[in-house]
C-alpha cells in the first residue's frame, strides 16, 4: 500500500540511512484503548500513503470513532504506536491535531455567530486565510449569513466539511463523511475527497458499512 | 520568532474576540453577574446603609463585603467561559483548531475585562449606597485592577479543570476558593488601607506576585488539563 523502500540493482533492499519520506505518510501499529473495563480498540494496525484512502468498517460499538480520535491526536492510546510524518517530520499528537482536518458527528460550531463568523475565528486559530474555507463553502452551497444555530443537521455537515479543509490538510480524519447528506451534497463531498486525493493527500474514512468509493486502497473491518 | 509571536498574539485576540461577540448576543455573564452584584448591593445597603455605621466598623466591615460580592458575582459567570465550550461541544473544534496557551490567554482577557467592568459598575455603587470614605481612591483602583486580574485568572483555570468533570458546580467550589483565598485576605486588606489612606506598598506587591504566580501556573498548567 506505501512506496516500497528504494532498492538497489538486483533488487537488493537499500540500507535505510533515516530515509525519512517526503510525502505524508500515515502508519499505526497495535492500537488499543479501553474506557474502563470496556476494550474498545485491542490492536488495531493500518498504514495508508499519498493519494490513498483507508475505509475503516464495523458496527456500532466497534471503535471506529474512537481509532479516528487517537490518530487525530484527541484521545491517547493505552498502548501501540500512531506515526504521522509530514514534510520529513514526525508529528506528535499535538502536531496531528493541528495539522489533520476532521470531521466527525459530535463537532460542533458557535450557535451565536454566522457560518462565515465561525469560518473566520476558525481560519484565525488556523492561522489560515479565510478565502479556501469560503470557497469551500460556495461549492456545498451553504448560506454564509445564516446563524450556525439555525443550520439544519446536513448544513452542519456541510460546514463541519468546510471547517475541515479550511488549513488545506494533508490529512483529513473523516468519521461518517456523508451522514445527513441529501445527493448534491454527498455529491460536493466526494469530489471534494477525489480532489484531496488525487492532490496527494491520505484519508483515513470511518463508517458503519463499506462505501462505495473509487479510491478505496485498504479495508480495515474492526467488526471481525 | 517575531511572526510566531504576532500570530500567538492573533489567535488569542481571535480568542478574545469571540467570546465578547458570542457574550453581547446572549448576554448571559453579564446578566448574571449584574443581576447577582446588585442583588447583594442592594441587600447590603439597605441592611447597613439607612442604619449607619460607624467608620470603624466601615473600614473593618464594608471592604469584606465588597469583596465578597465581586467574588460570588465573578463565579457565577467566570466558569462558564470553558464549561460552555464542553456542554455545546465547541470544545472538540477549539483542541483541534487552537494552540492551547493562545486559547487560554484569550479566555483570561475575556474574564479579566468581565470582572473590571464588572468592577467598575458595582464599586463606585458600593461606595455610594454604603457611604464609604475613601482616602486613597488611586490605591483602590490599583487594587481592583490587580484583584480584579487575580479573580480572572484564577477562576480561568479552574473553570478549565472542571469542564470535563461531572459535579461542575461543587467541584468549582472545592478548587476555586481555596486557590483565591490569599487572593482575597490581601484585597481585603489592601482595600482597608485604601479607605483609611494608609500605605500599602508591600501588599500590594504581594498581590502582585500572586497575580503572576497564578499567571505562569495557568500557562504551564493549562495545556496538560486541555489535553488530557
Amino acid at each position: 500500500m506505501l512506496a516500497p523502500a528504494p532498492t538497489r540493482a538486483g533488487g537488493a533492499p537499500q540500507a535505510n540511512y533515516g530515509y525519512i519520506p517526503p510525502v505524508p505518510t500515515l502508519r499505526f501499529e497495535n492500537v488499543r484503548r479501553r474506557f474502563g473495563r470496556l476494550a474498545v480498540l485491542t490492536g488495531v494496525s493500518g498504514a495508508v500513503g499519498p493519494g490513498e484512502m483507508l475505509l475503516v468498517t464495523g458496527p456500532n460499538g466497534s471503535g471506529k470513532s474512537t481509532l479516528l480520535r487517537c490518530l487525530a491526536g484527541l484521545l491517547a492510546p493505552d498502548a501501540g504506536t500512531i506515526e504521522y510524518q509530514e514534510d520529513g517530520d514526525t508529528l506528535d499528537a499535538a502536531g496531528r491535531r493541528r495539522q489533520a482536518g476532521v470531521v466527525t458527528p459530535d463537532l460542533a460550531f458557535y450557535a451565536e455567530l454566522t457560518v462565515r463568523e465561525n469560518l473566520e475565528f476558525f481560519s484565525r486559530l488556523r492561522r489560515a486565510t479565510p478565502e479556501h474555507g469560503l470557497a469551500v463553502l460556495a461549492r456545498l452551497e451553504l448560506p454564509l449569513d445564516r446563524m450556525a444555530g439555525a443550520l439544519s443537521s446536513g448544513m452542519r455537515q456541510r460546514l463541519r466539511w468546510a471547517w475541515a479543509l479550511l488549513h488545506s490538510p494533508r490529512l483529513l480524519l473523516l468519521d461518517e463523511p456523508f451522514q445527513n447528506f441529501d445527493a448534491p451534497g454527498e455529491r460536493a463531498a466526494r469530489e471534494l475527497l477525489a480532489e484531496h486525493l488525487a492532490a496527494g493527500g491520505l484519508a483515513v474514512v470511518a463508517n458503519p458499512s463499506p462505501l462505495e468509493f473509487g479510491h478505496v486502497a485498504g479495508h480495515l473491518d474492526l467488526g471481525r | 520568532m517575531w511572526q510566531d509571536t504576532s500570530t500567538w498574539a492573533a489567535e488569542a485576540l481571535a480568542v478574545f474576540a469571540k467570546e465578547w461577540r458570542c457574550e453581547f448576543r446572549t448576554r448571559y455573564a453579564l446578566n448574571t453577574l449584574g443581576l447577582f452584584a446588585f442583588t447583594t448591593l442592594v441587600v447590603v445597603s439597605v441592611s447597613l446603609g439607612p442604619l449607619g455605621v460607624s467608620t470603624s466598623q466601615g473600614t473593618a466591615v464594608l471592604p469584606v463585603l465588597l469583596w465578597m460580592i465581586l467574588l460570588f458575582s465573578a463565579a457565577a459567570g467566570l466558569p462558564r467561559a470553558f464549561v460552555q465550550e464542553e456542554e455545546t461541544q465547541t470544545a472538540t473544534a477549539l483542541r483541534l483548531a487552537a494552540t492551547p496557551s493562545a486559547l487560554f490567554c484569550g479566555k483570561l482577557l475575556y474574564g479579566m475585562t468581565l470582572t473590571l467592568a464588572l468592577e467598575a459598575l458595582v464599586t463606585p455603587v458600593f461606595v455610594a449606597m454604603t457611604s464609604l470614605d475613601v482616602k486613597s481612591p488611586g490605591l483602590l483602583a490599583a487594587v481592583l485592577a490587580a484583584g480584579g486580574y487575580g479573580l480572572a485568572a484564577g477562576s480561568t483555570l479552574v473553570a478549565a479543570i472542571i469542564a470535563q468533570a461531572r459535579s461542575k458546580g461543587t467541584l468549582f467550589s472545592v478548587l476555586a476558593f481555596p486557590i483565591l483565598l490569599p487572593l482575597l485576605l490581601i484585597a481585603v486588606e489592601l482595600t482597608r488601607h485604601a479607605v483609611a489612606g494608609d500605605p500599602a506598598d508591600v501588599a500590594l506587591l504581594q498581590l502582585l506576585l500572586y497575580d503572576g504566580s497564578v499567571t505562569v501556573a495557568g500557562f504551564m498548567l493549562f495545556p496538560v488539563v486541555w489535553n488530557p
